[in-house]
């Protein structure tokens, strides 16, 4: 039962930091490294020089540094898959008769699955971007999946968690809001970044920071969501934090990780659009927005048991 | 919670520090290798000025080999490369020169009609010829492209070249994919000699 515990937070965290890796291959626009799939360039291991490249494959498609990034995107991912595996073994032999955990376990298993298969089929449709967006997506719906799964681990082994703690009761829309709007928000945020890497496509001398002016309507669009999850999140802190009693050190950690992890969106979101559009700055935006998204959802499931356990 | 944050947040940066690294990585992993210096050569250009190397340095230089009486490949190079000029007009470092493998029949006169034609109204395009033999000399031996049969066999290449001079890289001058990494490259080019 104890290896169990140990696979589940470590599928965690592995998804995670795949997600993080994820979008460093895109950043580092490394995602047709491999030109093939599962293998790369008809390999196990990619090719290490030019000769080792079979016949049937274009050389001129061949570039070591993209090939190895997008390799080790494969090979964490089948890690990750690996303990997402293992975890819904050991839970299916023990907690079987939980229906959250099984259940949610199960559901992560089979969107890893599909995570996998939806990889080949960016590969074969190079990149295409809608796929780009459903393969993130899903990412984050895997890890709130094994969040929540974690979660109810926990509370299996401390019963008394969120006894003591009284919530305002009616807080289920108010997340359900901002669950949706975070999903929305992130959705528009890989759009302008699609949006970007094809202007630039089309125009390689305009400098980066004249990129944004040229997109559309939607990066107002994600400006204005920006606002409002500002607004929904220092709502929910002053719910969970100043109209509760007694509220749960988890949740009032919580509520405080979000508020500073807006302020770190607003940020570098503001530095992409007024300074240069950096990688590194797109990257943690992106994976900030991921820890947003899993806060959500634990602070969601800390809530829902407070106002069963206390009925 | 303060102790989990003692590693959680080395370990961010440690990672930003990673990524950073990689995403350098890659990046220069685009970088055009050298592959070698033209040499020197004499020609002269539609109005009769000489053209020699110097005219290639400070410049990010696409050069073609065609002729004007050609029905075959040439006329969608030349469509090509006109594109090109008019794509990279406000980039005034980058230069397109075309070099007549049939210098016998492209006199200036009929090399600047040419010019007309295909829309060159500056001198970002330069139309440049020499007697065959010096030609062949440069497009064999500067350029290591068969001059056997001119002026049928003038290949059908783009030469990318460098504000050294140098040969940086060779694409097709008649698919739209290599014009695509063509336009890509002369970004690359002309960002690494502002820089």
């Amino acid at each position: 039962m104890k290896s169990f515990r140990i696979f589940i937070y470590l599928s965690t965290g592995l998804t995670y930091l795949l997600i993080f890796i994820g979008g460093m291959v895109r950043v580092a626009g490394a995602g047709m490294g491999c030109p093939d799939w599962p293998k790369c360039f008809g390999r196990w291991i990619p090719p290490t020089s030019i000769e080792q490249i079979p016949a049937h494959i274009d050389p001129s498609t061949f570039n070591i540094v993209l090939a190895w990034i997008e390799y080790c995107n494969r090979l964490f991912g089948a890690i990750v898959g690996l303990s997402i595996t293992i975890t819904l073994f050991l839970g299916l032999k023990y907690y079987s008769h939980i229906k959250r955990i099984k259940w949610s376990l199960i559901t992560a298993f089979f969107l890893t699955l599909f995570e996998g298969w939806l990889g080949a089929v960016l590969v074969h449709t190079v990149l295409n971007p809608v796929t780009i967006t459903l393969h993130l997506f899903f990412a984050l719906i895997i890890v709130m999946l094994l969040l929540y799964a974690s979660q109810e681990v926990y509370y299996l082994d401390n019963p008394d968690a969120e006894r003591q703690s009284k919530y305002p009761s009616r807080m289920q829309s108010l997340f359900v809001l901002l669950a949706i709007t975070l999903l929305i928000e992130v959705i528009l945020g890989t759009e302008i970044r699609g949006g970007l890497e094809m202007i630039r496509k089309d125009n390689p001398m305009v400098d980066s920071q004249f990129l944004l002016d040229m997109l559309g309507p939607f990066k107002y669009a994600h400006s204005v969501l920006g606002f409002l999850i500002t607004v929904l999140c220092g709502l929910i802190w002053y719910k969970l934090v100043k109209r509760s009693v007694n509220p749960s050190s988890l949740v009032v950690q919580t509520s405080t990780s979000l508020l500073v992890l807006i302020m770190l969106q607003i940020v570098s979101g503001e530095v992409l659009v007024f300074f240069d559009v950096i990688p590194l700055v797109q990257l943690f935006h992106l994976w900030i927005a991921s820890w947003i998204l899993g806060i959500i959802s634990v602070q969601y499931c800390a809530w829902k048991r407070s106002s069963l356990i206390n009925e | 919670m303060n102790k989990i944050l003692y590693i959680i947040i080395p370990g961010i940066i440690l990672m930003g520090f990673g990524a950073n690294w990689v995403i350098q990585k890659a990046k220069n992993s685009h970088d055009i290798p050298i592959i070698k210096q033209v040499p020197e050569f004499a020609f002269h250009d539609q109005d009769g000025i000489p053209f020699n190397k110097t005219r290639l340095a400070n410049k990010i230089t696409v050069l073609d080999f065609m002729f004007t009486s050609c029905t075959g490949p040439c006329p969608l190079m030349s469509s090509n490369m006109a594109t090109l000029y008019k794509e990279f007009q406000n980039v005034k470092e980058v230069q397109f020169v075309s070099v007549t493998v049939d210098p016998v029949t492209d006199s200036e006169d009929v090399l600047k009609e040419y010019a007309d034609f295909v829309g060159v109204d500056d001198d970002r395009w330069q139309f440049i010829r020499s007697d065959l033999e010096s030609t062949k000399k440069l497009k064999q031996g500067g350029f290591m492209l068969y001059a056997g049969e001119l002026p049928q066999g003038h290949a059908i290449k783009f030469i990318l070249l460098d504000h050294n001079g140098n040969i940086r890289k060779y694409f097709d001058g008649t698919d739209d994919a290599s014009q695509a990494v063509l336009r890509k490259d002369i970004a690359v080019l002309v960002k690494e000699l502002r820089s």
